[in-house]
């Protein structure tokens, strides 16, 4: 295991890989210690208004759903109504009334809340004396901050692809894979080598990130650290395997980037979308949709699904490692016929 | 010297064209439209809450056709808490009383008010329409812009480090050093391969995705923001490329800005959540740039223009400084 030491050594001097292996907790650290960031806002209705033609009580009943914006002449008013980053509903007076206007594009809710707003404009008073039973769920809010964390944690964890699979591809640009080719050191000796190197970046800064910014009992520290290591022994198998199929750096760079991009967009995606049915156990076999419900599940003080996506996790493991066997099986094949 | 820039031209486009850096950029757009016509614009939508009604003695004659009718009390409390973001109506006692999930108080207030106007009839009103953009249009046009800002910066980004790596090992770069040709050609080839190629990638993802006759309006605005942002990321890629040992350092830095530059700003961009330290962000007006130019905006004032003509100036300056300093250096 000696020869452990140049890999480490060659990241260690590399300045970008510890950039990239401080960054996610670098980003952790700012969101637990600087406050995070403010989503209370996604959650709320914006409401545009004309200066001084609404009445105090409207304006009033108007924050009682959301933030209300004033603006100087309807020109300003109209633009910020089709800014096309903020569901605004511009609301103007009318006979006694309101009326609304919206830019056309929004979606359903929104087009619903601003067509019924006159209505409920109307009927205010009436509406206050219902008595209104609230049940208590954990705050969407912080589900929605979590989302960042877990994101990050997810980059941080399938980093390790990068590590190894960029050490093998650049050994092979360098001629340095001939060498290791008739150095006396077994094929396995090298894999486990590679994937340690992976393994380590990934688990290292994941565990770190996660450090900076969850404070969890002890119990789900240790969950915490099974899921990591879980993910980040398929994130090592998944550079082994780039680095296998890829011939130079620009084509390991495009794969690392798919794989970035999916690992990322699909739990993100069925997430946001509330994906249920055959399309949340096809997003399984993406491993890190597992990984990402884990997180949330134990940000969220929930151990209900942690089990499932343990177990999931352990498959992927072992799928990756037979699909690796398998690959280098073949290339070995390929390449013992080719110099037949 | 128009002669030795196309030939600098041709040899920059052969070697992009066999480092399949242009089949990339096609898969891409590929995949980005197959996205954005069957993904994107089909599921990313946000229904009108529902709204449930227990009411067993039938007191309320005049509920809206959007109410739905439960038959018991344990059928309203389950249905509710399958659809958190739904609301319940009570009216087993008479009057109705609300049962709903806490989301956020003022959502909350707007729900049980909304759940309550449903048991009269409304009449039709619909709010006054003052866009052009439909919902799909718009998510079409959202969507487009998202995905070329993140294409621009890989295509811009790591295609100039493919090609300039290649001759940085090859020595070419030293070669150019006592080529008789102005040095500055070498840098202004590479880059108007990379505007060009991003320009056709710019048109034809726009004009895919949003149709021509929608597509024709907003092109002249989104190519001149295409310009902006193909320079800046050419040049900055150029520059990282002087300044980094191998393509492998290249990759992680690609990787920071691609994450985590980048997300902050789609964050401000797209989402009512403004960041305050945001407008210090670069990338963020040259995004906003970009997304006023799809939804014909004027926003972009000459401040920006003359920032970014200035970046660019900059950033030129001190890509051609590394570069004469690398040169110097293999000679």
């Amino acid at each position: 295991m000696r020869g452990l030491l140049y890999p480490f050594k060659s990241v260690w001097k590399d300045k970008f890989c510890i950039m990239s292996f401080l960054l996610p907790i670098v980003v952790a650290f700012a969101l637990r210690f600087v406050g995070g960031i403010d989503l209370s806002s996604v959650a709320q209705f914006h409401f545009g208004v004309l200066e001084d033609e609404l009445s105090a009580q409207t304006i009033s009943w108007l924050g009682r759903y959301g933030s209300v914006t004033a603006y100087e002449t309807e020109d300003e008013l109209i633009a910020a109504i089709n800014e096309p980053s903020s569901y605004m509903i511009g609301v103007t007076a009318n006979d006694g009334g309101i009326q609304t206007m919206i830019s056309g594009d929004e979606l359903d809710l929104f087009r619903q809340t601003a067509d019924t707003l006159p209505a409920l404009y109307m009927g205010r008073e009436s509406a206050e004396q219902v008595r209104v039973t609230v049940l208590e769920r954990p705050d969407l809010m912080d589900g929605f901050q979590n989302i960042f964390i877990a994101i990050i944690l997810i980059a941080a964890m399938f980093m390790g692809c990068t590590f190894n699979a960029m050490n093998i591809i650049s050994e092979k640009e360098n001629g340095v894979d001939l060498v290791n080719q008739i150095l006396p050191m077994t094929q396995g000796g090298y894999v486990v080598q590679k994937m340690i190197v992976g393994f380590a970046g990934g688990c290292l800064s994941a565990i770190l990130t996660a450090c900076c910014y969850f404070r969890l009992p002890m119990e789900r520290v240790l969950l915490m650290i099974v899921l990591i290591m879980l993910s980040a022994f398929i994130a090592a198998l998944i550079g082994l395997l780039i680095g296998k199929f890829s011939e130079s750096l620009m084509v390991g760079v495009v794969f690392i980037k798919i794989v970035m991009i999916v690992f990322m967009a699909v739990p993100l995606v069925s997430y946001l979308l509330g994906a249920g049915g055959v399309v949340s156990v096809l997003c399984y076999l993406v491993p890190s949709s597992a990984a990402f419900e884990g997180i949330m599940d134990l940000a969220d003080n929930g151990r209900a699904m942690i089990g499932k996506d343990m177990v999931i996790l352990v498959v992927h493991c072992i799928a990756w490692f037979l699909l690796y066997l398998l690959a280098a099986n073949r290339i070995n094949d390929i390449k013992a016929q080719t110099s037949k | 010297m128009l002669g030795n820039f196309c030939s600098l031209f041709k040899k920059d486009f052969q070697m992009m064209m066999s480092g399949r850096f242009f089949l990339v950029a096609f898969g891409s757009l590929i995949i980005y439209t197959v996205f954005i016509n069957f993904g994107y614009t089909r599921y990313m939508n946000a229904e009108p809450y529902n709204v449930y009604l227990y009411d067993p003695l039938g007191t309320q004659q005049e509920v809206s056709e959007r109410i739905c009718p439960v038959t018991s009390l344990e059928e309203l409390n389950a249905v509710v808490l399958s659809d958190t973001n739904g609301v319940g109506i009570d009216a087993s006692s008479g009057t109705p009383s609300i049962v709903l999930y806490f989301g956020s108080e003022k959502a909350d207030n707007h729900r049980t008010d909304y759940a309550l106007s449903l048991l009269h009839q409304e009449n039709e009103y619909h709010a006054w329409i003052a866009g052009t953009n439909t919902l799909e249009l718009k998510q079409r046009k959202e969507m487009c812009c998202e995905l070329l800002f993140v294409e621009l910066i890989a295509v811009g980004f790591l295609g100039i480090a493919s090609v300039l790596f290649k001759e940085k090992q090859m020595g070419v770069i030293r070669v150019h050093a006592v080529l008789p040709l102005k040095k500055n050609l070498f840098i202004v080839s590479k880059i108007a391969v990379f505007l060009l190629s991003d320009l056709i990638f710019t048109a034809l993802m726009t004009v895919w995705n949003i149709g021509f006759p929608d597509a024709a309006v907003i092109l002249p605005a989104v190519l001149t923001q295409t310009v902006i942002l193909s320079l800046i990321m050419a040049l900055t890629g150029f520059g990282c490329t002087m300044l980094l040992k191998d393509f492998r350092q290249f990759s992680l830095a690609y990787l920071v800005i691609a994450i985590f530059a980048a997300a902050p700003v789609f964050l401000s961009a797209n989402t009512s959540v403004k960041l305050e330290w945001i407008n210090w962000h670069p990338f963020y007006h040259v995004y906003m740039g970009l997304k006023n130019a799809y939804f014909g905006m004027p926003g972009t004032g000459s401040v920006y223009y003359i920032c970014s003509v200035c970046g660019i100036v900059i950033l030129f300056l001190g890509v051609q400084t590394a570069f004469r300093r690398e040169m110097g250096k293999e000679g």
